[in-house]
């Protein structure tokens, strides 16, 4: 496989990184504004989770702009589903797989030690980001349905280049989204007596660096990718 | 032949224990504590008392002074003491000349007035501590005259109380009220001791005042009240404010100020026949904290004040310089007239003494009789001491320092004049420091070479092993591990040990211990990399096989097992950190498990109706509840001290005592149904394997013992905690007794005839066999039908053998044997924690059955399959060491829960310590000595759960070729034969088939296991190196080395009874197999 700075491909795959990238930096700047951290964990007065929200949904939006092109040679199911996407049957199906995604994740911090009794709204703050870093994404691509078969099956036939592409991309994000909300959780037992070692924050920022992460590497990847075609390309 | 593996292990755990010791011993300096006291006879100046000095009594003892030690002076005032917590040396300098003094400098100006105006009633000297120089072990040294260590053996571990002869105690008992204010380490060392104290926790370090405050409050009104004889305030704001800010910020000089103050009222409150002593416990270093022993850390002040009297004069031959903190001790007692404590080894340092003339007694005359007793009871605890403890001290050392004495005792005879007095004082004091510093040098230093060589010699046998077992596959074991081999091993480490034993003075260690040690770790480990090179070949070429970043997750998860020790903080919060990670393992497991069957299941279309039908779905709900259990066991921690808002250490009435609240009856309930529950349960698994048919003897014992040792478990927590008066203790311990037999039944059957098998008598094909209630007639027709087709292949199967229960041979002894273990547990453990306990056999038994179905699906051949996955390795070594946790016991030494040492014992049946000792170590490490002594059912649990559920092959296996369809009843062998490579049915037949590698593989477990547990504790030991001079070594590192330590001497045997647990079911099935088959060939 080739791949070149000039080719589509890698123009996706850079511009999706780079978003991914300013998205996290634009909410470090926010939190670095705000200068108080205990806001975090509060739902209407912290702007991560919509600023997140909208970043994932450009990624989508990317994602269609670069499959425009592919448009003409989609095969018959391929057409099926992109004609499917605004119905509402996929919107609510997108919309409860989201939920209970949501719900899953809230009942993880519980079983990870957040308190069975109270502080409701952080662990849901904090369950909607890893929600809308892991699991969004593809359905806002794809739907419901269609992102229930990616995560479960082998590859499905309807799926186009393009939205391949950004699948890819995805998978890091969302893993480096995990392990970063689950090691963030390191600073918790500490004795340093701070005020950003409380409950959702080490793990909501652990969450958005460790997804900076996981992009990183994916960018690395790419680059390296590019960098050795050229290189062959130049001894040859 | 397989024996020769359990020696293998045997001197691996031998390496690693050995190196644990050694560092114990370089680490954990001992000393025993005596409870001996010291008691004299006061001479009082009131002629109506029992013992009045008169002139003859005078005469009398300056007869035979040698006869005078059990006699007090009167006391000549009384003592206020002012301990300022690190009030270093420096601080109370005051240096005329600078005009921007630093923070803490000039800020103690009251003590230089003092000094200029009354230079004969003021001293101001250094205050030299020995380390360790933390508060508690200061106190300790301050009141005890010893020199203090860690461990003192033969204290009292359950609560920090001293039992050791003190000065308080003495005060106490001659009747001179004590009053006391400040920090709460004195009324735990010291409860009930004092006629008043205002006691204040001292826990929050970052808290400078209110401590402070308060002693502020009560001072002026106890200052005034002439009810006491000893008062003492202990002010923690400097120390606080040390750790804190540093001795160079404004708070400090704040702080300073204010105890400044605070000296300049007491000053002017006190009255004329009253000595006051400033002093701090130990000093800080530049960043304001404190705990080794560099100058910094152990010079604080010391100041004394007197209004009316003077001090001894230089002319008393103490040194005016310098005060060592344990020449304290005897110096408050001569103030005061108390007898010297009896392990006191400081000497009374005249210059702090108030010149109160004694009547009929000349100034030489009194120092002479306070200079000799105390020199008499000094060396009336060492020679105690050494006698007790031979070969703690050299022996030419102990007689030259005899010889001085008796000299000394000889002289002390003729002294009749004061120029006599001060050349013998000041040999004396010479021959009596030397006694202290021989002490000093056994006591007080960390022993560098015997930690660090206890460091090496614990990582090398885990580093060899590492190398050589883990990157070998079984197969290749028995090349590796020949009879001859390890016994020549076996014979080199022997020799090496009696030249140890022989030759330790020679290569100057100071035990036999150290040098038997030190050369069979040389032997061993040279013996080691010989068997490593040899193999390099192999081992290299199985080592490139291995993926570079392979279980990137799951060591990740390692790490940070191993971290925790390295911080004190993650030492605090161990519990919640175990079960965060046992829980990612958890969730590792089934997400591994889920990817796996996703791809198998669900090729093109996700479908939720499969989905829920799957197994799958079915063992991720069991991780689920698994993992609902380990969130319920949060609710049975114990916490500790230092998390804050702990139950356990709330100070009511009596400070110092930790109350154990009660459990509510519904605990003893949930207790009681939880045990049976999981006798239930586990029976019924026995019963579905078939393991309970027959009537072998232990199959008898697995079907009826449960039963019993459940229904007594119950009883004995209802009983034993019940609140009903009338039942008789006998009652009560006959149900542990009886625990305790069927356990003790259970080995006994265990080594006489393990198996749980029942081999179904062959019928005769001859003879028909009729029921009662079917009709004759059919079966002679079909007996006649088969004789005429002459079926041959039916006659042939009816003499294949039926053997009841042979899938589960292995796992099912290992789970009766378990059984047992756990109801023994049981009854020791409260019963909050006997609930942890099933909790976390429940946890265990769902992780089995999780990794059993994801080896399965994951194995390429039974080489692979035998060997659980590395996740699950860590994942049950993880829950071996939360299980400690979810019993509810901590890692502080405070909260070793005696009570289990007592239960079926209180009738006086064995009374022996070591069965005490034993008890309790059973209680404490329940978690590690369970699971580790159950390892074996990693890699046999595989195949008895595809041996009961054969479906799941099918499962499994016809995902992976869909379309092809197969005879379901023929093919099932055949699917699993083309899956693994063996035939998957047979359950754990397949394991004896496959005997060597089965056994090798365990082999390789158990030292897997032996690799974590030493890195564990490795670890620990490194993290007490790095951190001998933290502020919290001796409060929450040590005692965690402790633990860990203790746990790795408990949980090596435990693998080894593991093994040897498969040795013998592996011997019997080999006899079982062998009798079967005998007739068939003939």
């Amino acid at each position: 496989m080739v791949s070149r700075f000039d080719q589509q491909k890698t123009k996706h795959q850079l511009f999706h990184v780079s978003l991914s990238l300013a998205t996290i930096l634009i909410c470090m700047t926010y939190m670095q504004y705000r200068r108080n951290w205990a806001y975090l964990g509060n739902f209407w007065d912290s702007l991560v989770v919509p600023i997140v929200f909208i970043g994932e949904l450009l990624k989508v939006v990317l994602a269609r702009f670069y499959g425009r092109i592919e448009d003409g040679v989609l095969t018959v199911k391929q057409r099926q589903k992109k004609a499917a996407y605004f119905t509402a049957r996929e919107l609510a199906g997108g919309f409860t797989l989201q939920f209970l995604c949501t719900l899953l994740y809230a009942f993880s911090c519980i079983i990870f030690g957040a308190p069975v009794l109270g502080n409701y709204e952080e662990t849901f703050v904090l369950s909607l980001l890893m929600t809308l870093l892991t699991v969004s994404p593809t359905v806002f691509l794809l739907g419901g349905g269609g992102a229930l078969q990616v995560c479960f099956c082998e590859k499905p036939d309807f799926v186009t280049k393009c939205e391949d592409t950004a699948l890819n991309l995805f998978k890091y994000n969302a893993l480096g989204g995990i392990l970063g909300a689950w090691a963030g959780s390191v600073v918790a037992p500490l004795d340093w007596g701070r005020d950003w070692q409380v409950y959702p924050i080490p793990n909501i920022i652990g969450a958005l660096l460790g997804s900076a992460m996981g992009n990183i590497y994916a960018c690395t990847h790419v680059l390296y990718a590019t960098a050795r075609v050229y290189m062959t390309k130049k001894r040859a | 032949m397989n024996v020769t593996y359990l020696f293998v292990l045997i001197w691996l755990a031998f390496l690693i224990c050995s190196g644990v010791l050694l560092f114990s011993r370089g680490f954990l300096l001992a000393r025993v504590s005596k409870t001996e006291t010291s008691t004299c006879r006061r001479l009082s100046t009131n002629p109506n008392d029992e013992y009045v000095l008169t002139p003859e009594v005078v005469n009398e003892i300056f007869k035979d002074v040698n006869a005078s030690s059990n006699l007090c002076l009167p006391q000549k005032s009384k003592v206020i003491i002012l301990v300022v917590d690190a009030l270093k040396y420096e601080f109370g300098l005051y240096k005329s000349n600078i005009t921007e003094p630093l923070p803490y400098e000039n800020k103690l100006s009251v003590l230089q007035q003092l000094l200029e105006r009354s230079p004969d009633q003021s001293r101001l000297m250094r205050f030299k501590a020995d380390p360790p120089t933390t508060t508690l072990q200061r106190l300790k040294g301050l009141t005890t005259g010893s020199l203090p260590t860690f461990i003192d053996i033969g204290s009292n571990f359950a609560s920090p109380e001293i039992n050791e002869d003190n000065v308080i105690d003495q005060i106490v008992k001659s009747d001179l009220p004590l009053v006391f204010l400040g920090d709460s380490t004195w009324t735990d060392l010291y409860p009930r001791r004092f006629k008043r104290a205002y006691s204040y926790p001292s826990f929050d370090i970052f808290d400078l005042d209110s401590v402070d405050n308060q002693i502020m409050k009560h001072l002026p009104k106890e200052l005034v009240s002439d009810d006491w004889q000893v008062l003492i305030a202990h002010f923690l704001g400097v120390d606080h404010c040390g750790h804190k800010h540093g001795p160079l910020h404004e708070e400090m000089a704040r702080k300073l100020t204010e105890i400044n103050e605070i000296i300049a009222s007491v000053v002017n409150g006190m009255d004329n026949d009253t000595t006051l002593l400033v002093m701090g416990d130990h000093g800080m270093t530049a960043s304001g904290d404190h705990g080794g022993d560099t100058d910094d850390e152990t010079n604080a002040l010391l100041f004394a004040y007197s209004k009316q009297n003077k001090f001894f004069g230089s002319d008393s031959g103490s040194d005016s310089e310098t005060l060592q903190q344990i020449d304290l001790v005897p110096t408050l007692a001569a103030i005061l007239g108390v007898p010297i404590p009896y392990s006191n080894l400081g000497l009374i340092n005249f210059n702090i003494v108030p010149d109160v003339a004694v009547p009929h007694l000349s100034k030489f005359q009194t120092l002479l009789l306070h200079a000799w007793q105390n020199a008499q009871q000094i060396y009336r605890y060492f020679f105690k001491y050494a006698m007790e403890n031979k070969r703690t001290f050299d022996v030419q050392e102990m007689d030259k320092l005899e010889t001085e004495f008796i000299l000394l005792t000889h002289r002390v005879q003729t002294i009749y004049n004061g120029v006599a007095y001060k050349s013998f004082v000041r040999d004396l004091n010479t021959n009596l420091r030397d006694v202290l510093s021989t002490c000093r040098e056994i006591w007080v230093k960390f022993e560098p070479t015997q930690m660090s060589q206890g460091l090496l010699f614990c990582f090398l046998p885990i580093f060899f092993a590492f190398l050589l077992i883990n990157n070998s596959r079984p197969a290749d074991y028995p090349k590796m591990f020949q009879p001859k081999g390890i016994s020549y091993t076996y014979l080199l480490n022997l020799a090496a040990g009696v030249f140890g034993y022989r030759y330790y003075k020679n290569f100057s260690f100071k035990t036999e211990e150290h040098g038997v040690i030190f050369f069979t770790a040389i032997t061993s480990t040279v013996i080691l990399s010989f068997y490593t090179l040899k193999h390099w070949t192999n081992i290299a070429s199985n080592w490139a096989n291995i993926r570079r970043f392979g279980h990137m997750p799951t060591r990740l998860l390692l790490f940070s097992i191993m971290a925790v020790f390295f911080s004190n903080s993650f030492v605090i919060q161990e519990a919640k950190i175990l079960s965060y990670l046992l829980v990612a393992v958890i969730l590792l497991l089934s997400y591994e498990l889920l990817l796996l069957s996703a791809r198998f299941d669900f090729r093109n279309k996700f479908k939720a109706s499969q989905f829920l039908r799957s197994t799958a779905l079915r063992l991720i709900l069991a991780s689920i509840l698994a993992i609902c259990f380990i969130r319920f066991a949060y609710t049975l921690f114990r916490c500790r001290e230092e998390q804050g808002n702990c139950t356990d250490f709330a100070t009511s009435n009596t400070p110092g005592f930790s109350i154990k609240k009660p459990g509510t009856g519904k605990t003893y309930i949930l207790a009681v149904v939880i045990i049976v529950v999981y006798t239930t349960l586990t029976r019924l698994y026995l019963r579905s394997c078939g393991n309970l048919t027959g009537s072998s003897p232990n199959v008898l014992l697995a079907r009826y013992g449960p039963t019993v040792a459940s229904i007594c478990a119950g009883g004995h927590v209802l009983l034993a905690n019940s609140s009903i008066k009338n039942i008789q203790r006998t009652h009560i311990d006959a149900m542990a007794l009886v625990i305790y037999g069927l356990l003790l039944l259970q080995i006994i059957v265990l080594s006489w005839a393990p198996l749980m098998t029942f081999v179904l008598p062959p019928r005769n094909p001859n003879i028909l066999t009729v029921n009662g209630h079917d009709s004759i007639v059919p079966e002679i027709f079909k007996k006649m039908k088969r004789m005429y087709e002459g079926d041959d292949d039916a006659e042939r199967r009816s003499e294949i053998p039926i053997v009841y229960g042979l899938a589960t041979v292995y796992s099912s002894i290992t789970i009766t044997f378990g059984i047992f273990l756990a109801m023994m547990m049981i009854v020791l453990l409260e019963p909050r924690a006997a609930i942890g306990l099933v909790i976390c056999v429940a946890v265990g038994a769902i992780l089995l059955s999780v990794q059993g179905i994801l080896r399965y699906r994951t194995a390429t051949s039974f080489e692979s399959c035998v060997q659980p996955t590395f996740t699950a390795l860590v994942g049950w070594f993880l829950l071996a060491h939360f299980c400690f946790f979810a019993t509810s016991h901590q890692t502080t030494l405070s909260q070793i829960d005696w009570r289990a040492a007592f239960v079926g014992r209180t009738s006086g049946i064995g009374q022996s310590n070591i069965i005490s000792g034993a008890l309790v170590i059973l209680n404490t490490f329940c978690g590690p000595i369970f699971f580790f002594s159950m390892y074996a059912l990693l890699s046999t649990e595989t195949f008895s759960l595809f041996a009961l559920f054969p479906s799941l092959i099918r499962s499994c296996s016809n995902s992976g070729r869909s379309g092809s369809k197969t005879d379901p009843a023929a093919a099932m062998s055949d699917i699993a034969n083309e899956a693994v490579g063996f035939d998957m049915t047979r359950g754990e037949l397949t394991l004896y088939e496959y005997e060597d590698v089965f056994l090798g593989a365990g082999f390789k477990l158990a030292t897997q296991f032996f690799m974590l547990q030493g890195l564990k504790i490795f670890c620990a030991m490194l993290a007490c190196t790095i951190h001998c001079r933290h502020l919290m070594v001796w409060k929450i590192f040590a005692p965690r080395f402790i633990y860990e330590a203790l746990a790795t001497f408990v949980s090596l045997p435990a693998l080894m009874v593991g093994y040897v647990l498969l040795l013998r079911i592996n011997r019997a099935v080999d006899t079982l197999i062998k009798r079967i088959n005998k007739p068939k060939t003939q």
